[in-house]
């Protein structure tokens, strides 16, 4: 393509060209990167600071409801008397067994509606 | 790790950008001593104004520094901070802050002037053309991009980049008489 461009006035944009105080402008630069790069780092603290609170005010009622599931979990659905078949059927006659199988059919029905 | 200022000064461009896509401030620093003139002249000849100059070039710089990882060849560094440049200036002129009428009041601040008197002068011309126009004529003659570069930069349409340049060059031809005639007779 050509581009007739006049060349006065490009020799005129080229007399134009200053040379600048480089060093001043390059430290400014650099202030500024640090001075970002403190304000992230206090925004992590920050946030590092929150969650732990965060963790440790949830501690105490995470590790109830830890110990509530670990004792429900394991209980019967249906009381059977037999011995050899109340063992057997065990791994399925369970709150865990209902809630795995809920989970698994709530993931099944979430990948059917969406997918 | 850190570098040496005297290893990073003699450290071709792409090394440097490669290294400050790691995050090393002193190869970033390198590379904003070594193009910060070329930048901070361009925003001085779009905006007259040489402190909201060097504040569009601290900016332009800034958001190199944020996004370099984005840049995958380092080759190319030159061509990504121009449109780095070009896209700050049309956004602080969409913008309209309050910095945007700054060539009226930077006629009166001497430590705005520019210390070259041709600079002066030519800024003074280019202030009297309207933003686009300007624009177009900065990117042909600062830079020499040709009017198909400057369509892929600006996204302005050719016809209007043709025609801004033509009437842009005929204003500047005008206003900077004195020194077409010096040339005239001088070749």
């Amino acid at each position: 393509m050509s581009n007739d461009y006049d060349p006065r006035l490009q020799s005129l944009f080229a007399k134009a060209q200053e040379a600048l105080d480089r060093d001043a402008f390059t430290r400014a630069i650099v202030e500024r990167i640090d001075r970002q790069r403190r304000r992230a780092m206090l925004a992590w603290s920050v946030f590092a600071l929150v969650g732990v609170m965060v963790l440790a005010l949830l501690a105490h009622p995470v590790f109830t409801a830890l110990a509530m599931a670990t004792e429900l979990l394991p209980v019967s659905l249906v009381d059977i008397e037999t011995g050899w078949l109340r063992q057997l059927l065990s791994p399925i006659n369970s709150v865990a067994a209902a809630t795995a199988l809920g989970a698994l059919g709530i993931h099944r029905l979430v990948r059917r509606l969406l997918g | 790790m850190r570098y040496s200022a005297d290893l990073l000064a003699k450290s071709p461009e792409p090394v440097l950008v490669g290294l400050a896509r790691t995050g090393n401030r002193d190869a970033f620093a390198e590379i904003v001593r070594r193009r910060q003139t070329w930048i901070r002249n361009l925003m001085r000849r779009c905006c007259r104004d040489a402190t909201l100059a060097d504040d569009l070039s601290q900016q332009v710089f800034m958001q190199a520094w944020r996004t370099i990882r984005q840049l995958h060849d380092a080759e190319r560094f030159a061509p990504w901070l121009k449109r780095m440049a070009i896209n700050t200036w049309l956004q602080h002129k969409r913008r309209g802050d309050p910095l945007r009428n700054a060539d009226e009041h930077g006629e009166n601040d001497s430590a705005a002037r520019p210390a070259n008197d041709v600079a002066l002068d030519l800024d003074r011309a280019l202030s009297m053309l309207a933003d686009d126009v300007r624009l177009c004529i900065v990117l042909a003659y600062n830079e020499g991009m040709t009017h198909a570069e400057i369509a892929e930069f600006t996204g302005f349409p050719l016809g209007t980049i043709k025609s801004h340049i033509r009437r842009g060059s005929q204003r500047l031809q005008k206003e900077l008489a004195a020194y077409m005639e010096q040339r005239g007779t001088a070749t």
